[in-house]
């Protein structure tokens, strides 16, 4: 009995001590983005995060990834509802890999929203609706992703690809692409941001998207298109002639390749 | 007034001392006779299972294909190593007393503690030695994997005019981080050291409870107590929440389980994460204490129980 105490003893006096210790190694796992942090949902959201952790353990990314397999399964049989539920599944158990929301988004936006497009069986103002609906549905997703990973330069980079060839929102794709570089995005999002910019109904918007462009063409990393695009902001802006660029403008060899879900 | 013990008393007899060599014979034979219960047919399915599973998702994209492999072979060889590691320490004490392999053991001058680590140390073998092996076969996949989808890539990217060099290089880098890295090796060393723990548990417990069922229940309600001890933690250090009777409750669990979430890697690992060194020595340091108080904690309860 002595011993069987004393057993007890020691593992109260272990259980004390070796809290403060498993809270730094925690902290020290989550520094190192290894071990999910908690997530700031609010009380409802976060218990549920706290009953998905306890009930699956260490298992949540491998049911999230079943779920995922359930997802395509509905995305081959054309079943948007059901992929879009899947998903939000997925993201709940995973809610920081950025993969997931980017390609629930990537569904609505582009999948579903492209079948509603040219699904010649519906009336052409229900197609519209459905296709600007999903579109929508798509940024939201990637905006919710973002919330929890605001420093996601990749989410940022797809929310910039969605605006510019979805919704043809050229001054938020522009805003998103520079939000992309300026949290280590790669490089063509600096100058994407300075196209969509350029591309955008708002003289302020063309400022800034001036900025770039010239600060890139002076830097020497210039491309024809960035040429092409810096050269419309010149005139656009009322740049004065001793100011601009001494290049011409490529001239374009392809059909615009903006032809696409509007055409 | 103290009493030598009958056996210290007998004959000036010296004490036997702790011997690895002795324990590596226990180790040797626990592991033989778990073999003999025939773990490698299940291994080999295993491993075809997961030779299958590398070919048969679904390709939206490489980085989901390879992403999807490794979460599910590394999640399945979690279960595989938990409940192994549950099930045949459970098994263990119970086989020895009915086998009276036991008494045969006990009667030669073996101390109870070489007993206990010799078992212990038989089924960590058998469980790293099936990591190992799998370790093995899912890091040759992923490789082989890897190669075919990037080459499978480029080549879609050629044919769609798209492969710049910006392009090309994304993708590179992409599969190349979801591809096989060191980090794959260590997400399998996390999950050994999970099962590690886990394991001495269920030692523990079967050395407490009197049957194999009860051993079993209790150490799968410690493993998912252990996945939310963060939270319990959380809660114990929040001055104002509960009554006293919830906060006493929830701080004596918080104090009796260990934290099996700071094994998690996983997911980060098949996210793409990279695992460095601190966090290698962090997780191994905090394993080998637990392992250590819960084995000494287990000797403590075994050394006075009646057999």
């Amino acid at each position: 009995m002595k011993r069987k105490l004393q057993a007890f003893a020691i593992l109260l006096v272990f259980g004390v001590l070796k809290l403060p210790l498993e809270q730094r190694v925690t902290h020290d796992l989550r520094t190192m983005h290894l071990v999910d942090a908690p997530l700031h949902l609010g009380v409802k959201g976060n218990m549920g995060q706290m009953g998905l952790a306890a009930a699956f353990g260490g298992l949540r990314g491998l049911i999230a990834t079943i779920f995922q397999l359930r997802a395509h399964v509905e995305f081959t049989r054309v079943n948007w509802a059901q992929v879009d539920k899947y998903y939000g599944f997925v993201t709940e158990l995973q809610p920081r890999n950025a993969r997931y929301w980017e390609e629930a988004s990537w569904h609505m936006a582009y999948n579903a929203a492209s079948y509603y497009l040219y699904n010649k069986e519906l009336k052409p103002a229900l197609r519209g609706q459905l296709f600007h609906d999903y579109v929508q549905r798509g940024t939201d997703i990637l905006k919710e992703g973002l919330k929890l990973m605001p420093d996601n330069a990749r989410l940022w980079q797809k929310l910039g690809d969605l605006h510019w060839n979805r919704s043809k929102d050229f001054k938020a794709s522009g805003d998103a692409y520079l939000n992309s570089f300026q949290h280590g995005g790669l490089n063509f999002t600096e100058r994407f941001a300075g196209f969509a910019y350029a591309q955008s109904n708002d003289p302020a918007s063309w400022a800034k998207g001036y900025a770039i462009l010239k600060k890139l063409y002076d830097e020497k990393k210039a491309t024809p298109g960035l040429i092409e695009f810096l050269k419309m902001l010149e005139q656009n802006l009322h740049i004065p002639a001793v100011q601009r660029i001494p290049d011409s403008a490529p001239v374009r060899q392809t059909p615009d390749p903006q032809a696409g879900p509007l055409r | 007034m103290s009493q030598a013990s009958p056996s210290s008393a007998a004959a000036g007899v010296a004490p036997v001392r702790f011997s690895p060599k002795r324990v590596w014979t226990l180790a040797y034979a626990t592991m033989t006779q778990l073999m003999r219960m025939k773990i490698l047919p299940f291994l080999l399915l295993f491993c075809a299972l997961v030779a299958a599973m590398g070919f048969g998702f679904s390709t939206i994209n490489p980085e989901q294909q390879l992403s999807q492999f490794k979460t599910m072979s590394l999640g399945v060889l979690q279960v595989f190593s938990i409940v192994f590691g549950i099930v045949a320490t459970a098994l263990l004490l119970p086989k020895d007393l009915e086998d009276r392999t036991l008494y045969t053991i006990l009667s030669k001058p073996v101390p109870r503690f070489d007993y206990l680590l010799g078992k212990l140390l038989g089924v960590l073998m058998l469980i790293a030695s099936g990591l190992v092996i799998i370790d093995a076969v899912l890091s040759l996949i992923l490789w082989l994997q890897q190669s075919m989808l990037l080459n499978a890539a480029v080549s879609q990217l050629h044919s769609e005019n798209q492969d710049s060099p910006e392009a090309v290089a994304q993708m590179r880098e992409i599969v190349a981080r979801q591809g096989l890295t060191w980090n794959l090796h260590w997400a399998v060393w996390a999950i050994f050291l999970k099962a590690a723990v886990v394991t001495t548990v269920a030692l523990l417990l079967s050395c407490i409870a009197s049957s194999t069922l009860f051993t079993i229940v209790i150490t799968f309600c410690i493993t998912i107590i252990g996945h939310g001890h963060a939270m319990i933690r959380e809660f114990v250090f929040q001055p104002n929440l509960g009554s006293t009777a919830t906060r006493i409750s929830t701080f004596l669990l918080a104090a009796i389980c260990p934290d099996l979430a700071q094994f998690d890697v996983v997911d980060s690992v098949a996210n793409g994460e990279i695992v460095p060194w601190a966090a290698v020595y962090e997780m191994t340091g905090i394993a080998a204490l637990y392992m250590t108080v819960y084995l000494f904690v287990t000797h403590l309860v075994f050394v006075e129980k009646e057999l």
